[in-house]
């Protein structure tokens, strides 16, 4: 077998500004902020205190588009998270106080289960396209909560959300250095059955990385609760996701659903679960949002949503299905964080934030788009060349019919 | 008395750049006020020498003269100006339009949109016709037969001399045909002139009053349809070479039990109640024409029609109404259109192969295996053949035959009972044609029964034992291929020979 040809390939794709893109463009990013912010004799950009702000900020909704993105592989596409999120912590904040902080949590996530439940039979049993009815649950959610709030905001007196949302775990340094030397071991044990180097990137990545921080940055072992709770989402997911037949089946569903459901796969089942997964998650969000000053008020993340799928863009992730990774889709969340804090800490005024953010992900999206059109345009060759012998002339390739039935 | 022809072809080639012929010198004579068969088997250039003529494709040699002047149309707007109309299969509408403002799309006579004005004419064309239609209706709500005949007055509104009709019955029922057919006749005796194709023999003796036949893209008849047997065209179709398949069809061989049997299974509007029963090591073939209901059939079989009604059971178990159940009870589909229904095109060979059995190979039910999924796809790519890079090659990147025989794989070394093949060798070039037919042997030859279509009946009369024949989502015959020929099974499913019901 030549596992040479085929490693070299794989090492090339792998370093692909589209597969990797939006490392690098983070690395950029971090290093120009760093540089300018020397420059002007400002105080250390990298500072412990500073990226453990920017983690902060990027955590919830980090946590949002890492299950965006499971939604978006499924092939479906959610506006309402945003709401749903605002929805619970309104709810949680509602009943915390006279039926205690377990009550509140279960409630709040059994509403987001509910409008995730409801996306998923409207979209998948009904047939009603995705953007229609999140757009429509984006809004209807939304005035639910204007209903129950009545345009006041509500504090809870019970403090048991706020003490965990603005809790700061500390991982020990032991215990920082026993995982990160793991997840190079799993790396190492997955390189010795067969992957390539790059494919387990990320883990060696995260491996170093903690085992660094661990030596040079104790400091940033004290994390925010949420920052925590992204993490090991973060990872949950990543590994369900490459890991099981689960993941496999949920990029086989979104990739080619006919094709899944031909191979027997339950392409119902899992496009739906996907909906009330994200419901629930976002009100997790929502409650962990609400506790941070222990209050909510009728606008509380309006236009979330669109903040969350420009990360998942960022990270690469198709609108079309079958493609996308939860690691690469939080890298994207810090980006975009990451431009709005450099924007602050350099003193620049937020008038151009929203013109930079939007420029940069038009930008990730065309970047994206041009390279896999090559990639496209190959495959349509290679189409070509073979239907030829058949004495048929060459056919629309199907690549664009599946683009046009899709939108 | 001789007539000029309206439209005539001389010696038209076409070689595709791919180094294809489908035209050889092909040469025709339409004569004004005549219904003008086409027909010939898949491949043998019908479909070019229609493209040519409505201006889809220019010939490479040759001649097309129109009323006596050689022309030379480069898009289909020019042979639409000069009075050429063609409906094609697939004449694509407009669904949120009515039928009038379908019917007069693209029009420019008059800048103004005068629907009073608009609405009287199509009244008059369908007068004319003899068909009934209410002008307002919506396309998207009408029959596909009703849909079919939109498209028809559409080409007719421009009042064209002559008229290409490709295949126009293929989706219709019986009732519409005879609508459809009476409305050529009527408007032949007009004096409107038809060139019509069709699969099915028994309409274009019916209807035609010339027949030009093409076989690997020559002219084999050229004559008045009165002066053609049934008999002399089915030979001129297939071919004397072919007409009898040597000896190839394997020895009686002991079945064993049935393993897949269909009882009373129909679902509306696309095929009747069909039953059907496949034992162990049997390949049977279902011949059918386009739009007989054969992929239909094989899909309801696969559990992946939820409309349909009737049994199915494998092993004498009966099979739930979806595709899972339908795998789990020992079901496989390859199916016909493998970009869309086969395989994931982003992933590599690995993945496609391992899908439908992937918990089956992985630890606990749960974790693939990476390293037994890669050692099944290099199995496969040993034991069929696959041309490929190696395993991690995307299957979007092979080629049709190769494509194919991934989509196989990914049965074949699962506990598939029964396979069901749509067009296993469709597009798949010769040599991977071979291939595909002895590995359809060879499963069932380990004890599974094999359910396979095929449009090209000399594979089915190669590769089974024994071949049921469909026509217009019936079961018409079920034939033994040792005591048959492509004669009958061509005679049969294009409507030329009734058979006795299975």
């Amino acid at each position: 077998m030549s596992t040479s040809t085929a490693d070299h390939g794989s090492w090339r794709r792998s370093l692909a500004p589209r597969a990797a893109g939006v490392v690098y463009a983070f690395i950029a990013l971090v290093a120009i902020l760093t540089i300018t912010s020397a420059a002007q004799g400002r105080p250390s950009y990298l500072s412990s205190v500073n990226l453990s702000n920017i983690l902060d900020q990027s955590a919830l909704i980090a946590i949002l588009a890492i299950f965006m993105t499971v939604v978006l592989i499924s092939g479906n596409f959610d506006l309402s998270v945003a709401s749903t999120a605002a929805l619970a912590g309104t709810v949680a904040l509602k009943t915390i106080d006279s039926y205690g902080p377990v009550v509140a949590l279960l409630a709040a996530l059994v509403t987001g289960a509910l409008v995730g439940l409801i996306n998923a039979v409207l979209v998948q049993k009904l047939g009603v396209n995705a953007f229609i009815v999140t757009l429509g649950t984006l809004t209807a959610v939304r005035g639910v909560v204007q209903a129950i709030l009545d345009g006041q905001s509500i504090t809870a007196t019970d403090t048991t959300l706020l003490d965990i949302a603005t809790a700061r775990w500390t991982l020990p340094i032991a215990a920082a250095i026993v995982i990160g030397v793991l997840l190079v071991a799993g790396a190492v044990l997955l390189i010795r059955r067969g992957s390539s180097i790059m494919s387990t990137a990320g883990l060696w990545f995260a491996g170093l990385a903690l085992i660094l921080l661990a030596v040079f940055r104790p400091l940033m072992l004290t994390q925010t609760a949420p920052v925590w709770i992204m993490l090991v989402l973060a990872v949950l997911a990543a590994l369900v996701l490459r890991f099981t037949v689960v993941g496999r089946n949920l990029y086989a569903v979104g990739g080619n659903p006919e094709a899944a459901r031909l191979s027997g796969i339950d392409v119902d089942r899992y496009k739906m679960v996907a909906f009330v997964l994200n419901g629930t998650v976002a009100a997790m969000v929502g409650v962990l949002y609400a506790g941070r000053f222990n209050s909510v008020d009728p606008t509380v993340l309006t236009g979330g949503e669109l903040t969350v799928i420009a990360a998942a863009v960022l990270g690469g992730t198709s609108l079309f299905g079958g493609s996308g990774y939860v690691a690469k889709s939080v890298v994207g969340t810090l980006i975009l964080f990451t431009l709005s804090n450099g924007f602050n800490v350099l003193n620049i005024g937020s008038n151009y934030q929203n013109v930079v953010q939007g420029t940069v992900l038009v930008a990730a999206a065309s970047l994206y788009t041009a390279t896999s059109k090559r990639e496209r345009s190959r495959f349509r060759l290679a189409l070509r060349r073979n239907k030829g012998s058949g004495g048929e002339p060459p056919a629309a390739s199907t690549t664009e019919n599946k683009e046009l039935v899709r939108h | 008395m001789v007539t000029s022809p309206v439209l005539a072809v001389r010696d038209v080639e076409k070689t595709y750049a791919s180094g294809t012929r489908a035209l050889r010198g092909v040469s025709m004579r339409v004569l004004p006020g005549t219904v003008h068969g086409l027909i010939g088997a898949n491949g043998a250039g019908k479909s070019t020498l229609i493209k040519i003529l409505s201006g889809w494709q220019q010939a490479t040699a040759g001649t097309v003269e129109w009323k006596g002047d050689p022309v030379d149309w480069s898009h289909p707007g020019q042979a639409l100006e000069a009075g050429m109309a063609a409906v094609h299969q697939h004449t694509p509408l407009v669904d949120a339009m009515t039928v009038v403002e379908n019917v007069f799309l693209g029009r420019r006579e008059t800048k103004r949109w005068d629907a009073a004005a608009r609405r009287a004419d199509l009244l008059a064309l369908c007068e004319r016709v003899g068909y009934e239609l209410d002008p307002a209706e919506l396309v998207s709500e009408l029959s596909v037969g009703a849909r079919q005949m939109v498209a028809i007055l559409q080409a007719l509104a421009r009042n064209p001399d002559v008229v290409l009709l490709d295949e126009p019955t293929a989706a219709l029922s019986p009732a519409e045909r005879e609508v459809l057919f009476r409305s050529v006749r009527r408007l032949r005796d007009t004096g409107t002139t038809f060139v019509y194709t069709s699969h099915f023999l028994d309409e274009v003796m019916a209807l035609t009053d010339h027949l030009t036949v093409l076989r690997d893209g020559l002219v084999v008849v050229d004559s008045p349809t009165a002066d053609v047997t049934v008999e002399s065209l089915v030979t001129a179709i297939v071919g004397k070479r072919l007409a009898r398949m040597e000896s190839s069809a394997p020895a009686a061989r002991s079945l064993g039990q049935p393993v897949l049997s269909v009882r009373e299974l129909s679902s509306a509007g696309r095929f009747g109640p069909v039953d059907l029963t496949i034992h162990e090591g049997e390949v049977v073939g279902l011949a059918g024409l386009l739009g007989s209901g054969r992929t239909e059939l094989l899909e309801a079989i696969y559990r992946a029609d939820p409309a349909c009604t009737g049994e199915v059971r494998v092993d004498d178990r009966a099979v739930r109404q979806s595709p899972r159940a339908a795998v789990k009870a020992g079901l496989a589909l390859v199916p016909e259109d493998r970009a869309r229904q086969g395989f994931v095109r982003d992933w590599e060979i690995w993945r496609n192969i391992s899908l439908p059995y992937l918990s089956g190979m992985s630890w606990r039910r749960l974790l693939p295996r990476a390293a037994r999924e890669k050692a099944l796809a290099q199995q496969a790519v040993d034991d069929l053949g696959i041309v490929c890079g190696s395993t991690e090659s995307a299957v979007g990147e092979l080629s049709g035959g190769n494509a194919q025989k991934v989509v196989f794989a990914k049965w074949v070394y699962g506990p598939a009972r029964v396979l069901l093949l749509d067009e296993p060798s469709a597009g798949v070039d010769v040599g991977a044609k071979a291939d595909i037919l002895q590995l359809v042997r060879r499963l069932a030859d380990d004890g599974r029964g094999v359910l396979m279509v095929s449009s090209e009946f000399e594979e089915l009369l190669t590769a089974c034992d024994r071949i049921l024949v469909i026509r217009r989502g019936e079961i018409v015959a079920d034939l033994r291929v040792a005591d048959t020929d492509l004669h009958e099974v061509t005679a049969l499913a294009s409507g030329l020979k009734e058979g006795q019901p299975a």
